[in-house]
C-alpha cells in the first residue's frame, strides 16, 4: 500500500487502522498531516455553534399555535391582568371609602379606625388623616423594602417561576402606563423600574438553571 | 390525547420540568420560554439539513408545532433536549423529502444550495458552513447527523432509511470531499487567514 486516499482518512477518523495502513502512516508525514487535518476538521463540525433563528420567528410560531388549539397564552395573560386590576381597584376602593368615612364622618360598619380620628370635623382634618395613613403606608412599604433587599440577591423566591413571571410582567406593563400619563409621579417609576429588574432576574435565573 | 405529566415541585433544578407540565397544558409563555432556549439548536440543526434559510424557516415552525402537539408523550426518560432534537431531525428529514419531491414535479434544482454569510460567523465557521451546503443531500444529511449531531451508523440508517453500512460509507465520502473543499479554500485564502481557520 504507497498512500492513503481521503476516504481511508476519513475512516480512520473513528475506526483503528490496519497493520498496512498503520505502516502507511508511520512512514509518510504527509499522510499523517493529512490524516490530524481530517480529525480536527471533524472536531470542529463537533464544534459547530448553535444559529440564531430570525427575528420575530415566535411570533409567527405563536400564532400557528394558538391556531391549532395548543396554546393559550393571550386568554392566560388576560386573565393575570383582570386579576390586578381587581386588586388595583380594589386598593382604590378601600383608599377612597375609608376617606369618604372620615369626610362624611361614619364608617361603614360602625367601627373607627385605629390610629385616626373617627369623625373629623372638617374637610381639612379629614384630608391630614388620609396623609398621616399615606406617610404611615409609605413608611412599612420603605421598611418592607428594606428588608426585601437585605436578604441579598442570591435569596429567589421558592414560588412557581413562569406564573411570577407573568405577574411581574402585568406589573411592568401597569406601572410603565401610569409612568407615561404622569412622567413626575416618583412611586409608580420606581414600581416600574423595580418591576423590570424584577423581571430581567427572573429570566436571567431561568437561564443561569439552564447552563 | 394523553394527560400532561405531574412536574416535581418546585427547585431551581426542576423549573424546566415545571415549563414542560405547563406547555403542555397550553401556557404560551411556558413555550415561549422553551422556545428561547432551544431554538437557537432546532434552528442549527434544520437550517443544515435544508441547506436553506428560507426553508429552515418553515421546517423549524414546523417542528416545534410537533413538539408542543407530542408534549403529553414527552415521559421524561431522556433529556428534554433530545427529545427534541430528534423531533427537530425527523421533521427536518421528512420535510426535505416531501420539497425534493415537489420540485422534482416542478423544475428539478440542483442539490447544492449557497448558504449565505451570517454576521458573527468566524471565518473557519463560514467555510465549514459553506462546503457542507455544497455536499450532495444524502452525503449532507449523513454528516451532519453523525459529525455535527452525534447521532449513531444505526440512528442513521433508522432516520433515512438505509443501512448502517451506507451510512458509513456515506460519511466517509462526505468527510472526504469536505476536505478537498476546505484544502481548495486553504489555497485561495491568505497565509494569516489560513492560520485563524486551518483544519
Amino acid at each position: 500500500m504507497e498512500r492513503l486516499n481521503l476516504e481511508q482518512l476519513a475512516r480512520l477518523v473513528d475506526e483503528r487502522p490496519t497493520p498496512e495502513e498503520r505502516a502507511v502512516l508511520e512512514g509518510d508525514p504527509a499522510t499523517r498531516r493529512e490524516l490530524d487535518a481530517m480529525r480536527s476538521q471533524t472536531e470542529a463540525l463537533r464544534t459547530l455553534p448553535a444559529v440564531l433563528p430570525p427575528p420575530g420567528g415566535w411570533h409567527e410560531l405563536e400564532k400557528k399555535l394558538s391556531q391549532a388549539g395548543l396554546i393559550f397564552g393571550p386568554r392566560n395573560s388576560n386573565h393575570l391582568w383582570r386579576k390586578w386590576l381587581q386588586v388595583a381597584a380594589a386598593l382604590v376602593i378601600f383608599i377612597g371609602g375609608t376617606a369618604l368615612g372620615w369626610v362624611t364622618g361614619s364608617s361603614p360598619d360602625g367601627l373607627s379606625v385605629a390610629g385616626v380620628p373617627s369623625e373629623p370635623a372638617t374637610i381639612e382634618e379629614a384630608r391630614a388623616a388620609v396623609e398621616e395613613e399615606w406617610e404611615q403606608y409609605w413608611a412599612a412599604f420603605t421598611g418592607l423594602k428594606q428588608m426585601v433587599s437585605a436578604q441579598g440577591p442570591t435569596d429567589r423566591p421558592s414560588g412557581d417561576p413562569t406564573a411570577r413571571l407573568a405577574a411581574v410582567e402585568a406589573l411592568m406593563a401597569a406601572s410603565h402606563a401610569a409612568v407615561e400619563q404622569s412622567p413626575g409621579d416618583q412611586f409608580m417609576n420606581e414600581v416600574w423600574v423595580r418591576s423590570f429588574a424584577e423581571r430581567d432576574q427572573i429570566i436571567r435565573d431561568f437561564t443561569a438553571d439552564w447552563r | 390525547m394523553q394527560p400532561c405529566r405531574k412536574a416535581p415541585q418546585p427547585g431551581s433544578r426542576d423549573i424546566e420540568a415545571q415549563l414542560i407540565r405547563r406547555a403542555c397544558e397550553g401556557d404560551g409563555r411556558a413555550v415561549r420560554a422553551l422556545y428561547d432556549r432551544y431554538s437557537p439548536r432546532v434552528y442549527a440543526v434544520v437550517r443544515r439539513i435544508a441547506g436553506d434559510d428560507d426553508l429552515a424557516e418553515d421546517y423549524a415552525q414546523e417542528a416545534w408545532i410537533r413538539a408542543i402537539r407530542a408534549l403529553p408523550t414527552f415521559r421524561g426518560e431522556a433529556r428534554f433536549s433530545t427529545w427534541l432534537h430528534r423531533i427537530a431531525v425527523n421533521s427536518a428529514l421528512q420535510a426535505v423529502r416531501k420539497e425534493k419531491t415537489r420540485r422534482k414535479r416542478e423544475a428539478p434544482l440542483p442539490d447544492v444550495i449557497p448558504v449565505p454569510p451570517r454576521m458573527g460567523d468566524t471565518l473557519m465557521q463560514r467555510k465549514l458552513e459553506e462546503a457542507l451546503a455544497k455536499l450532495p443531500d444524502g452525503m449532507r444529511k449523513v454528516l451532519i447527523l453523525h459529525d455535527v449531531e452525534g447521532y449513531t451508523h444505526e440512528e442513521i440508517g433508522t432516520a433515512l432509511g438505509v443501512t448502517s453500512g451506507t451510512s458509513k460509507s456515506q460519511l466517509f465520502k462526505a468527510r472526504a470531499k469536505m476536505r478537498r473543499m476546505l484544502k481548495g479554500y486553504e489555497n485561495e485564502t491568505h497565509p494569516k487567514e489560513i492560520e485563524a481557520w486551518s483544519v
